[in-house]
């Protein structure tokens, strides 16, 4: 609801009392200790305070009660007035005026003014009552949903007297069963015999089991304008409770809701051999019969709530060394080499029985790997909780106004691969509000709302998962990225009519369009870094940008890294892998087909004019190429590649195994696989080579003209 | 039916926001400047609930509260005060005299419709 | 203290028992490309991809002859600070026995052919001198930037 509609019935209003203000100042200065000219200025003061404040001229307002604490102080009579300080009220009754036709479209009231006005009339308060002005608020419901339930036994007595402070307890409790699943138990043993019974006084009191996601405040908040008046006792049936071992006997909850005493309860004990205790008790008469049901509930409400953890300690979760894990899944890895094995040999021998046991192996041990792996998978949404904190300081520290907003935080991803996506996504969001995003006056000049929406998602899609961010901030300048682009040689003909091709610079190691260096973001430290971080998890990142609407960014990624599709190739003897993922199709390569142009090696596919490099030449491998290679082409970053080698082998499920230190600096090759024979091949890792393949050629080129 | 609750402020913009918030929720709304302006409406034609200002001229709210508490249709009449400060003194005197709940100003229309809502069947 | 002692050539080295894991037959290299000769490549080990250098052409002395008696002493090797289990391909390995300090002495400073940052010291046995190698610094960061200096080479990216 806008508060616009108000500001004119404010104006007149205000106005008015402006120039009332004026007449009983004028006065006060002919009788300075007329009580009633006091008040009257008082409650002009007062009432401009309360309705400025009221509709939102909060400036108005606070500067109006500096003035009324003065006047409040005169009232009270802790000071005198002087013709000094009607003076100084007289100055300020015009500031506040020219503050109000401000608002309307006047002048600006100089700050230096007001903060002089306000030492002025400071400087005249006694010193004590200067220090302390405040306008506080409060009576906030603190409606704080939080995830988790947990139930509460509520028993709230009220005073007596209720009704005659207009207060219904009826109003309450339906109140306080808004917040959740509650039971209500009305307590009538307070009520007296006919005769006694004043109507218009409360005799009953109730005991309440709520089960609810809000926390106690919320519950205290329902009977705020009676809590110092009424009994309200509010237990949590929680894990505190349980671990002190109380709420389990019912002769202890009892005692703890005031309805038994340990007394009555050691006698009733004692007279009755071996009975139910809360018949026992009903029988000997000292708790009535609802009273015994709420403890009954109490009771029960501790006991499945035992039994809940009983079952979340002992069965649904075991916490496992995250090692032990690891090298479960080594052992799956090398399960897997040797059933490779087994098939291999299973497939020269003939033998049908061997042949039968050999699948039986094959079928157990693609079950055991999906489940192990599966065991590595965690809900990415663990980690989102830390965005949302890094949003929230971001915007602080930049001045600005958003939201993260997320979406899938179910959807699972390796362990591993979550781990190693914190960086990225962190440079992503800072990115996105450090650079994408406006500042809230410049998004209201757009007409867009000034509270800016990142969204943070997580998807499935197939044996990847999909993750995207995206703001609905400037979207990325093209004419920047172009400039840029131009100025580090890497702008190119072609990119004026593609679009996507020319945002994607961004990801060019060093390239960054933003001139004014951040705090937040550094200068240039950014997009390509990200991508190596994705590309090492064999990932891939594409961005999206429509100026002036928003910028987004997808992630692909492998669900796991311990074990991909690959293609087995062989190049001189020596044997290689490349992800299946990349691989779009394999053609034959015959030197026809070869096309020399500017030192760049093209092949021509149906037509179409692609790159492609020799992994002979560029493993300086020895041995004469065949007459027909066969060439892999392979879409890297976006791009249709070509790797050719002497023969395709097919496809092999490639347990990946890292390299080591040993061979850490090498690029181009990300790890090694052990075939069925047992031997050992090597993992291509796809964009270093045809980044290294570009480079090369680039230089060719130089060192030509 | 809807129920009938009476804004008491002497602030025209005040009662025109109370007026407004209550009307948008489905209350019938009446008026009035301060304190004997109230008391004098209220005796014809009592509402179900009762929203007033404390400081008033010719009559503040601190008597308007008593003076409606003695009144037989206003022995039991829910009792919203408003206070500037959220002075402890001042909403104990308020309670003291009878208000059932308080509000701090300036407030927002929801934080005054729960309120409502826990004092009002 | 305990040495594993093999032969290069005709010179007999030890290294600390402690660092071996376990001594394997020569078995299928898978060369890496572009990386310097004397590191052969990797070779399967129970699963594991483990790699292997030849120690001859580490310690610049010619390349040797695959004999019978060819094998690979499997160590675990301190690289900045990380173990790592590599190979190590030797003509032959000869036994285990026991020295005290007592009988090794300073490696020499001058009339070897091998980098005197990778003896700990000279032991003697028999009137047959055995050279005591620091495994981990034959491994360490600088002769590692070897295997960096080429990939960038190789690589010859500018960026």
């Amino acid at each position: 609801m806008s508060m616009d509609q108000y500001a004119e019935t404010f104006r007149e209003e205000t106005l008015e009392l402006l120039s009332e203000l004026e007449v009983s100042l004028l006065e006060l200065e002919q009788r300075p200790d007329d009580a009633d000219v006091i008040d009257r200025v008082f409650r002009a003061l007062h009432t401009i305070k309360g309705s400025a404040g009221m509709i939102g001229f909060d400036d108005i307002s606070t500067f109006t009660h500096e003035v009324e604490t003065v006047f409040e102080l005169i009232r009270s009579g802790g000071m005198e007035v002087t013709s000094e300080l009607v003076n100084l009220t007289l100055t300020a009754r015009d500031i506040i005026k020219s503050m109000m036709e401000m608002s309307f479209g006047g002048e600006p009231v100089a700050p230096e003014m007001m903060t002089r006005l306000t030492a002025g009339l400071r400087a005249l308060m006694p010193a004590e009552t200067a220090a302390a002005s405040d306008v506080a608020s409060d009576v906030g419901a603190a409606v704080n949903a939080g995830s988790e339930e947990t139930t509460y036994h509520i028993r709230f007595r009220p005073p007596a007297n209720i009704y005659h402070r207009g207060i219904q307890p009826l109003a309450l409790l339906q109140e306080l069963t808004r917040l959740g699943r509650c039971r209500l138990i009305a307590q009538t043993d307070s009520v007296p015999e006919l005769d006694e019974l004043d109507p218009e006084l409360c005799y009953v009191y109730w005991d309440a089991i709520l089960t609810t996601g809000h926390d106690e405040d919320a519950i205290r908040d329902v009977f705020i304008f009676i809590e110092d008046d009424c009994e309200l006792k509010i237990l949590a049936i929680n894990d505190d409770l349980l671990d002190s071992g109380q709420g389990e006997r019912l002769g202890d909850i009892l005692i703890q809701h005031g309805d038994l005493t340990q007394q009555e309860l050691d006698q009733v004990l004692q007279e009755q051999a071996k009975p139910k205790l809360g018949e026992a008790l009903l029988k000997a008469g000292v708790v009535s019969g609802s009273q015994l049901d709420v403890a009954l509930e109490v009771q029960a409400e501790v006991k499945k709530r035992q039994k809940q953890r009983q079952v979340v300690d002992e069965a649904t979760s075991i916490r496992v060394r995250s090692e032990k894990l690891d090298s479960l899944v080594d052992l799956i890895g090398e399960l897997v080499t040797v059933q490779a094995r087994l098939s291999q040999a299973t497939a020269e021998d003939d033998n049908p029985v061997l042949a039968e046991i050999s699948e039986d192996v094959e079928r157990l041990t693609w079950e055991m790997r999906d489940h192990i792996l599966n065991i590595r998978m965690l809900p990415i949404g663990t980690t989102f909780s830390r965005y949302q904190r890094l949003v929230r300081d971001l915007c602080r520290d930049l001045e600005k106004d958003a939201e993260l907003v997320t979406d899938g935080a179910d959807t699972e991803l390796d362990k591993t691969v979550i781990e190693r996506l914190g960086d990225p996504l962190v440079h992503l969001i800072r990115n996105a509000l450090d650079h994408g995003m406006e500042k809230p006056d410049e998004r209201r000049r757009a007409g867009k709302p000034e509270k800016g929406t990142l969204h943070l998602s997580a998807s499935h899609s197939g044996a990847y998962v999909i993750l995207e961010v995206r703001d609905d901030g400037a979207g990325i300048n093209r004419e920047a990225v172009r400039q840029r682009a131009k100025k580090q040689n890497l702008w190119t003909s072609e990119m004026e009519n593609n679009d996507s091709e020319l945002i994607n610079l961004i990801f060019h190691p060093g390239f960054s369009t933003v001139g004014a260096v951040s705090s937040v973001s550094g200068r240039g430290v950014g997009m390509d870094v990200v991508k190596q971080a994705i590309d090492a998890l064999r990932g891939s990142i594409k961005v999206s940008s429509l100026e002036g609407v928003g910028t987004t960014f997808t992630i692909k990624l492998p669900l796991t890294l311990a074990i991909i599709d690959g293609l087995l190739v062989e190049v001189s003897d020596e044997k290689f892998i490349l992800p299946l993922s990349a691989v779009e199709e394999c053609i034959e390569l015959r030197r026809s087909d070869v096309v020399n142009a500017n030192y760049k090696t093209l092949l021509q596919v149906r037509g179409e004019l692609l790159p492609y490099l020799r992994l002979r030449e560029r493993f300086e491998l020895p041995g004469e190429r065949p007459d027909i290679e066969q060439v892999v082409i392979a879409e890297v970053q976006g791009q249709r590649v070509g790797f050719a080698v002497d023969q395709v082998i097919g496809e092999h499920q490639t347990v990946i195994k890292a390299l080591g230190q040993m061979y850490k600096h090498l690029r181009g090759l990300s790890g090694a696989t052990i075939l069925g024979d047992g031997t050992v091949a090597l993992i291509l890792d796809l964009p270093p080579l045809v980044q290294e393949a570009e480079i090369c050629e680039r230089e060719m080129v130089a060192a030509q003209s | 039916m809807a129920k009938k609750i009476m804004a008491v402020d002497d602030s025209a913009t005040i009662r025109q926001v109370l007026n407004f918030t209550l009307q948008g929720a489905g209350f019938q709304v009446s008026e009035a400047e301060d304190g004997l302006d109230a008391l004098s409406k209220l005796e014809s034609d009592p509402p179900d609930m009762l929203i007033t200002d404390l400081n008033m001229p010719r009559m503040d709210g601190i008597e308007l509260i008593k003076a409606v508490r003695k009144a037989p249709w206003g022995k039991f009449m829910p009792i919203l005060m408003l206070t500037t400060e959220s002075q402890e003194a001042k909403k104990q005197e308020g309670k003291a005299a009878g208000a059932s709940a308080w509000l701090v100003k300036p407030f927002k229309p929801e934080q005054l419709l729960a309120i409502i809502n826990v004092v009002l069947l | 203290m305990e040495y594993l002692t093999f032969k290069l050539d005709n010179d007999e080295f030890a290294v600390d028992v402690l660092k071996t894991r376990e001594i394997v037959d020569l078995r299928a290299v898978t060369k890496v490309p572009q990386s310097p000769e004397f590191m052969l490549g990797v070779i399967n080990l129970r699963g594991s991809v483990v790699p292997v250098i030849d120690l001859r052409l580490k310690f610049g002395m010619a390349k040797g002859e695959v004999t019978q008696s060819t094998s690979i002493v499997v160590m675990d090797v301190l690289v900045n600070g990380e173990t790592v289990v590599v190979g190590a391909m030797v003509d032959s390995v000869e036994e285990v026995m026991g020295l005290d300090d007592s009988q090794i002495e300073p490696p020499p400073r001058i009339g070897t052919r091998l980098n005197t940052e990778f003896i700990r010291g000279m032991g003697k046995q028999d009137e047959q001198f055995l050279i005591i190698l620091d495994i981990d610094r034959v491994f360490s960061t600088d002769e590692l930037l070897m295997v960096q200096g080429v990939a960038e080479t190789s690589s010859a990216d500018s960026i």
